[in-house]
């Protein structure tokens, strides 16, 4: 058995660049750090055969109840880092730790991260209750626990009395609830969010900002909340990362100084709620002005 | 008060307005959907009247009619035609069951395994092209004269119909499920049974729909050319004989077990596939 707490670590062999980078100094990893990714790197190879570099030397640490919302231009390769912290893609190299805070037993009933797409992700064959329980199939849960999470996270998200219905005869936003409450059901050390309301019309987006808010306000999530809306960043993170255009790296990162507790038109009104975007603002708008000149230059 | 019980009065009579619409646009519909094939009999008929068309050939459809009335009122010939009936649905039940579940299990294995796709799937790509009748004479020297080898020219035209649909289904449905699996690490038996093949069964649906247009084509070909019993051989016989009418009576069965067989395809799809707007 190990202690209580255990780290474990992914580092990918397929291209060796942090072999020089020696091993942790400090024996046990900080207590409050949830993740740690260094150097992630990841190279497409489209069918040209011209390589692309996505990501060109991610390091970023998240910590324990930490928000981090990552900004930036579309194609900096923020979708793919959220793809390679998944699991859905092996093909990068760098490491990525994840701080276990319980070994053992625990670990088996929470899963390392959950993810909500950015697309409609419920199975439409299944009912709302059976796509959050198909997400703890995974998991050593038994029928009692799986039924005491199902109701939880349904009631949390306001789902409670849609359990027996069926994706399709529920709305764009609900249907986005209930992956939300699929992801949460599973109690991940790090909830893994591709751009959650990206599809949804401008209003509900509104109130799921402020249903998020108050969800993680209830659970002390760890997210990593990708996003290409300023605003958005700004109102749900404790820190927005911005990357740079292609090949992704992490160009800044700006704490978000509105505390814990938040509500929506609160924080709009706050002037420093204007000034940061208005800042964040230049600072992706440089990114994507650039990442259009390339494009044109490659043309 | 008197504001809002108008409001509601005037939404009443407008919805009226609306079911009533609704309901005229079905009579419609179904009225020309029957009203124009009697059309085009009607003008058959008249045709065949007045001269314009060949009465041995192509008798009024009055004259088919009362044909198909006094066959089907003598119990000797009516048995037999039940027995034909009999005997083409049998080999198409078997024939369809054989070859659509390997299909559907062919098709699946060909989207689970990378290895089994790429050493069947060139071979399934290059045979599907040819016309399955084509195979018929190799069958009958593989399988002889009989049942067996309908049954498996039945059984090969849905297994192609049904394994390629099956297989781009398992390769092609919304990769977002799959992805669903992965990063819910979701255990592989789960994965395939309550993700995948869902996620799949809208195609896997269509290739049963298909398969069964296909079988029917083929169990009457096959009748056609080898077979003294079935209602292939039903038709087929009756034309040889110039028996006009008789013939029409199979032809009208045939029609009938095709336009059954689409309805309890569409019933099924309906029911295994709620969430796809059909």
């Amino acid at each position: 058995m190990a202690g209580p707490i255990a780290a474990t670590r992914e580092r990918n062999p397929a291209v060796s660049t942090t072999n020089a980078q020696p091993p942790r100094a400090d024996a046990g990893p900080k207590a409050d750090v949830a993740l740690d990714l260094r150097d992630l790197r990841r190279v497409f190879l489209p069918r040209n055969n011209v390589p692309v570099e996505a990501l060109a030397g991610v390091s970023l640490s998240v910590r324990q109840g930490e928000v981090v919302a990552i900004l930036g231009p579309s194609g900096c390769g923020k979708s793919s880092l959220l793809r390679i912290l998944a699991g859905l893609d092996r093909d990068y190299s760098g490491a990525i730790d994840w701080h276990v805070t319980h070994a053992g037993d625990e670990a088996d009933r929470r899963l390392r991260s959950a993810t909500v797409f950015q697309g409609d992700s419920t199975l439409p064959w299944l009912t709302v209750e059976d796509n959050v329980r198909i997400g703890l199939s995974g998991l050593h849960v038994d029928a009692a626990e799986a039924e005491r999470r199902i109701a939880h996270y349904l009631g949390l998200v306001g789902l409670g009395r849609f359990r027996k219905s069926y994706p399709h005869e529920l709305s764009g936003g609900m249907r986005q609830r209930a992956a939300i409450a699929r992801a949460l059901a599973t109690e991940p050390l790090v909830l893994l969010m591709d751009e959650p309301l990206a599809a949804l019309d401008a209003q509900t987006r509104l109130v799921m900002q402020q249903e998020l808010l108050r969800i993680w306000g209830e659970t002390r999530s760890t997210a990593v909340y990708i996003t290409h809306d300023i605003g958005e960043a700004l109102m749900l993170a404790d820190r927005v990362v911005v990357m740079t255009g292609r090949p992704g790296r992490i160009k800044l990162t700006q704490d978000v100084p509105f505390g814990g507790k938040r509500e929506v038109a609160q924080v709009r009104a706050d002037p420093r709620f204007g000034q940061l975007e208005s800042a964040l603002w230049r600072s992706v708008a440089e990114e994507v002005g650039q990442s259009l000149t390339q494009t044109r230059g490659g043309e | 008060m008197a504001d809002i019980a108008l409001a509601g009065a005037d939404t009443f009579a407008a919805s009226q307005r609306l079911v009533r619409a609704r309901r005229m646009r079905a009579v419609t519909q179904v009225a020309l959907g029957i009203g124009f094939p009697l059309l085009l009999i009607a003008i058959w008929e008249v045709l065949a009247r007045f001269g314009f068309i060949d009465q041995r050939f192509f008798p009024a459809p009055s004259k088919v009619a009362s044909g198909m009335v006094s066959l089907l009122g003598d119990p000797d010939q009516r048995g037999r035609l039940l027995i034909d009936i009999g005997v083409t649905y049998e080999r198409l039940a078997i024939g369809y069951v054989l070859g659509s579940v390997i299909g559907v299990i062919a098709g699946i294995t060909m989207g689970l395994s990378a290895t089994v796709r790429f050493c069947l799937g060139p071979l399934v790509s290059a045979t599907f092209p040819t016309p399955k009748l084509a195979i018929f004479p190799l069958l009958i020297v593989i399988f002889g004269l009989g049942d067996p080898s309908k049954i498996a020219l039945v059984s090969l035209g849905v297994f192609y119909m049904t394994c390629i649909n099956t297989l781009s289904g398992v390769l092609y449905s919304n990769p977002l499920h799959r992805d669903v699996a992965t990063a819910f690490k979701i255990p592989a038996w789960i994965r395939w049974t309550r993700i995948v093949v869902p996620s799949a069964l809208p195609s896997i649906i269509t290739g049963l729909k298909l398969g069964l247009g296909q079988a029917l084509i083929l169990v009457v070909s096959a009748e056609f050319v080898s077979a003294d019993t079935g209602l292939g051989h039903f038709i087929w016989d009756s034309w040889q004989v110039l028996d006009i009418p008789r013939m029409f009576v199979g032809l009208v069965m045939v029609a009938l077990t095709g336009g059954g067989a689409v309805l309890l395809g569409e019933a099924l799809e309906r029911r295994l596939t709620p969430w796809v707007s059909h």
